[in-house]
């Protein structure tokens, strides 16, 4: 049935995260049987941004430029530097207003099963990039997951002697949570964690 | 049960009290006990693949058991076609099977049992997880969480040398193996006194039933467990590298049980073992029972058959909870006392 072009094109959107055979298949319909100037316009658009997007030469983070407009926004704080792992964090984090630091993107966690060491975490960037500032507050905005609490804890061992302070985001209950049913890795966080009202 | 082992299609109903089901070896009763404890592990409790559960020359099988406590019921599902498995309760797919402890709670009286006491220790670190985790269902989370941490450092320690890296994965180890000692511990607390009553009542004797839990590096209880781990696994860094894997830790552990000071594994009789085994398992059903206020099936395959008459009889009066209660047995005689709807699979198939 999706034989051809047709064919092609279901097995490349089939390579899309989160897109089952199925799924492929209606879309590849649509694109070839909806609106001709809608799926020229995607082809386009899908083509500037997979060629113009690149790596920010300072933060790693995904940028149409060679320094991104975090990096490049001189008013920005550059006593703080938050670590986050990918550069939709970064978004995630911007959507608050509340910050108004630089970012450093790791792209990866330390994770000895699937190959990622220090390299892959880019972590003489990030060296060079703490040495090269003053920076008071490094933020290691992590998920508490066993490879990114392993991550903070050697950012944390690594950095400590370079930087004024090491926070780390809060983790605990959330909000509405029964510390019943809280495990009780995350009760330990949180009480460790744990502020003056 | 659809195609599973020897039973094609079978439906079966069972009282409230339980059910003695008899039969000649081989047909299936120790089956029957398996497919209700699948709904609450969702694997063979005989540690069997889930392949081996697939009736000859079939290519699935299914097991659909309604349950009900209480104003509660539940119905769970499990089936496998040799690809995958899916486990639902009440028509919900469940993402992790082992959200079944939330839900159906079981002890199953092995014939192997005995292996709690003298077997390998990774048949009583096994024992000990489970019940922890059926008296606390969270203990899986942590559980999970320390076997991850564990497969990453091995996995380190199988690089080249990178001591920097290793010290952060050793902090998340240190503080993941002390969660789960001390929820060990804590479950111990409660679990040997009752042990040892337990003991008393199945033997008729006096003995001291005493457990200590054996840690795999030298470390003394009640001392800060992760000062003495971090300074052990400081000691053992090179030979770490050198043999690629963790050399100490919760996975490695053991337990030894002790009967007036002696060690059972090596002077124990057979009959002390097999009573002290059953007596562990009667203690884990208390132990549920006590936390969760309901009663765990009880299922009894075949290992009342050794002891005398008297000890049997002893066993099943010290059941105060309303325990539903299944006995598999080629030998019905010496059952008749318990008054237990019988299912004779001679006759049925
Ligand atoms: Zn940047």
């Amino acid at each position: 049935m999706f034989s051809g072009l047709l064919g092609t094109l279901v097995e490349q959107l089939r390579k899309l995260p989160g897109i089952g055979t199925k799924t492929a298949q209606r879309l590849a319909m649509h694109i070839v049987s909806g609106d001709k100037q809608y799926a020229l316009d995607l082809a386009s658009v899908l083509k500037e941004a997979a060629e113009n997007y690149r790596k920010c030469t300072v933060c790693n983070m995904l940028t149409e430029y060679d320094v991104c407009s975090y990096c490049a926004d001189t008013t920005r704080d550059e006593s703080q530097l938050c670590i986050v792992q990918s550069t939709q964090d970064v978004y995630l984090l911007e959507n608050m207003h509340e910050y108004r630091g630089y970012y450093f993107v790791l792209e990866h966690l330390l994770s000895p099963l699937d190959g990622m060491g220090l390299e892959e975490i880019h972590f003489g960037a990030l060296q060079q990039l703490v040495a090269s500032r003053t920076i008071d507050e490094l933020i290691l905005a992590l998920n508490p997951s066993t490879e990114g609490e392993s991550t903070m804890n050697f950012l944390a061992d690594q950095l400590a002697a370079s930087v004024g302070s090491i926070t780390r985001l809060s983790t605990g209950i959330p909000f509405g949570g029964d510390i019943e049913y809280t495990s009780s890795m995350t009760l330990v966080n949180a009480f460790k964690r744990r502020y003056h009202v | 049960m659809e195609q599973y082992r020897n039973f094609d299609a079978q439906d079966f109903t069972f009282a409230p009290q339980g059910a003695l089901i008899i039969g000649e070896n081989g047909s299936g009763k120790t089956n029957i006990l398996e497919a209700i404890n699948y709904c609450a592990f969702g694997k063979s409790v005989r540690n069997s693949f889930d392949e081996e559960l697939i009736g000859f020359s079939k290519a699935y099988f299914r097991i659909v058991a309604a349950f009900s406590s209480g104003e509660e019921s539940r119905k769970i599902t499990a089936a496998y076609d040799k690809k995958r498995k899916v486990v639902t309760c009440n028509d919900v797919t469940l993402d992790r099977i082992s959200e079944l402890y939330r839900y159906i709670r079981t002890v199953y009286f092995s014939p192997e049992d005995i292996g709690i006491i003298s077997g390998a220790p990774t048949m009583r670190r096994t024992f000990l997880d489970q019940a922890i985790s059926q008296y606390a269902f969270l203990y899986l989370q942590e559980y999970r969480r320390f076997f991850r941490v564990l497969k990453q450092r091995n996995a380190l320690l199988k690089k080249e040398l990178s001591f920097q890296e290793k010290k952060a994965w050793d902090r998340e180890f240190i503080e993941s193996s002390a969660i789960i000692y001390q929820n060990r511990q804590e479950y111990l607390t409660s679990f040997i006194p009752l042990l040892c009553e337990k003991y008393h009542e199945i033997s008729g004797g006096a003995e001291t039933v005493t457990v200590q839990y054996k840690h795999a590096f030298p470390c003394r209880d009640g001392d800060d467990y992760i000062g003495q781990l971090t300074a052990y696994l400081a000691s053992v860094e090179e030979r770490e590298w050198e043999a690629q894997r963790t050399l100490c830790g919760p996975h490695l552990d053991d337990l030894i049980f002790f009967l007036d000071g002696h060690n059972m594994r090596r002077f124990g009789s057979q009959g002390q073992k097999r009573s002290l085994a059953i007596a562990a398992r009667l203690t884990q059903a208390m132990l549920i029972l006590e936390r969760n206020q309901d009663p765990p099936i009880l299922m009894f395959d075949d290992v009342l058959a050794d002891l005398d008459n008297h000890r049997a009889a002893n066993i099943i009066q010290m059941l105060t909870g309303d325990h539903q209660i299944f006995i598999a047995t080629p030998h019905p005689g010496g059952y008749t006392d318990f008054q237990l709807p019988i299912i004779n699979l001679d006759k049925i198939l």
